[in-house]
């Protein structure tokens, strides 16, 4: 690591310019959106896919000023962002370090996919097989991965609640 | 000499895949700063260099599933209440959709348990007893404990936990043919592992603390006030002296002191909490009334 980290500093040495990094955020949050103003009920300007980068234009409370990578500006709830990126998935293959690059960006959006409802899978079933475990077990477990909980169901809780963006 | 190598390697291509960029330079200087995504990245290539490859998504998922059947075979069976059940799923949801790890699907489940516990299998299956459910007071202390839970889902604590372990020497895959032959002995093998890291020894001291403050962050975003993780913790306290049974989160976490000050003191970064959601109302009428 250290040979890493000496490597590095000497090519930032010799590379290093005066660079005013604006303040970034990276959406965190899944189902988030550009709003047109600091409001739940504005407009939506765009869908902001998790992981994407947005530059901090001001901030007013629970809401950010941001604009987004294709210049688009508008607001976004504080709590759909972070000044971290979010954890980068693996979406099959198994890469060995091949994808690593730009897994977050790339991987997120495929991981997205798997959101889809299904029971038991064939792996699973087979281990449960092998293990002997009761009949029962498995149907409750089968019951549990198909219980669904849908994006809009999400928002009329929160709505109900008054939670988080919703709240008055 | 090898590490070298790669160092250089991956300065070269780093160069080279932002050479079109005109922001490279920029991108370079950025790798000084600690939380930068450009330092995120640099740590992400060096781990996947390290360790021979990371698991894909839908390996987790089996080892999850597979230790969730584990998990009831020890605990219990869920609770037989499809709107309490429907409840927590719908708390640890809204909470999961603020958390790092926002766009896989997760699970909750209310366990028929009289141990006071929680605990999260790889991937998003996600358990709760009615023992822990039947302490807490409102519906932020709920998404606290969740929260928590999905902390260590996103930070994948239980798989580091047991990386010796011989599936992931190997190839690190399964499949259902698979499962069948020597591959399917390994995996077995580090679902016992698991089984021995969450409900005996306990994760690392350092995981706890990372998903507690997961937790607060998570909470805190979505919009629930994240000091409900302490309320939860000092009830915990509370019940230690007398109830402390085997495989609860008193044995197989850090101390309760020294969760709650760590907790108390990074507080300061919320000072708007109090204003934020707790309904207990709404708690009560989907868990206490099932008491």
């Amino acid at each position: 690591m250290k040979r890493i980290g000496a490597s590095l500093m000497l090519l930032l040495v010799l590379c290093a310019v005066p660079a005013l990094s604006a303040e970034k955020r990276w959406v965190v949050s899944d189902g988030t959106a550009l709003k047109a103003e600091q409001s739940i009920s504005a407009a939506s300007i765009a869908d902001l896919a998790v992981g994407a980068e947005l530059t901090l234009v001001e901030a007013a409370g629970r809401w950010l000023k941001v604009q987004t990578a294709d210049g688009k500006e508008g607001w976004v709830y504080a709590g759909r962002v972070s000044d971290t990126a979010p954890v980068a998935e693996v979406a099959g293959g198994d890469g060995l370090f091949g994808d690593s690059m730009q897994k977050s960006q790339i991987n997120t959006a495929k991981a997205d996919s798997a959101r889809s409802i299904r029971g038991l899978s064939p792996e699973v079933a087979q281990y449960a097989k092998q293990r002997g475990t009761p009949e029962g077990l498995k149907k409750e477990l089968d019951k549990i991965l198909l219980r669904k909980v849908t994006d809009r169901e999400v928002k009329a809780f929160l709505k109900e609640g008054e939670i988080g963006e919703y709240a008055h | 000499m090898k590490r070298v190598y790669l160092s250089f390697l991956l300065v070269i291509i780093c160069l080279m895949s932002s050479e079109a960029n005109a922001g490279w330079q920029d991108r370079l200087n950025n790798l000084l700063v600690p939380d930068s995504k450009e330092r995120k990245i640099l740590s992400g290539a060096t781990q996947v260099m390290s360790s021979s490859q990371e698991m894909s998504y839908a390996t987790e998922r089996t080892v999850g599933e597979s230790l969730a059947l584990e998990s009831m075979q020890r605990f219990g069976k869920p609770v037989n209440n499809e709107a309490l059940q429907k409840y927590v799923n719908l708390v640890g949801n809204s909470v999961a959709r603020n958390s790092r790890r926002s766009t896989i699907p997760y699970q909750f489940v209310v366990l028929e348990s009289q141990v006071q516990n929680a605990f999260a299998a790889p991937g998003g299956v996600i358990f709760i007893s009615r023992a822990l459910l039947g302490i807490l007071e409102n519906e932020a202390e709920l998404a606290a404990v969740l929260a928590h839970e999905i902390g260590h889902v996103a930070e994948k604590h239980a798989l580091k936990s047991i990386r010796r372990a011989q599936f992931l020497q190997g190839v690190g895959t399964i499949s259902a043919a698979t499962m069948k032959g020597s591959e399917g002995k390994k995996f077995e093998s580090m679902i016992g592992d698991l089984q021995a890291t969450l409900f005996d020894k306990g994760l690392d001291k350092g995981m706890e603390f990372e998903a507690d403050l997961a937790a607060l962050e998570t909470a805190y975003r979505t919009g629930y006030d994240p000091s409900a993780m302490i309320g939860v913790l000092q009830k915990l306290k509370k019940l230690q002296g007398a109830d402390a049974k085997k495989g609860s989160w008193f044995s197989t976490h850090p101390p309760l002191d020294e969760r709650i000050s760590r907790l108390s003191s990074n507080m300061d970064k919320y000072p708007d909490h109090g204003a934020l959601a707790k309904l207990p109302g709404r708690f009560a009428k989907y868990v206490k009334a099932t008491k």
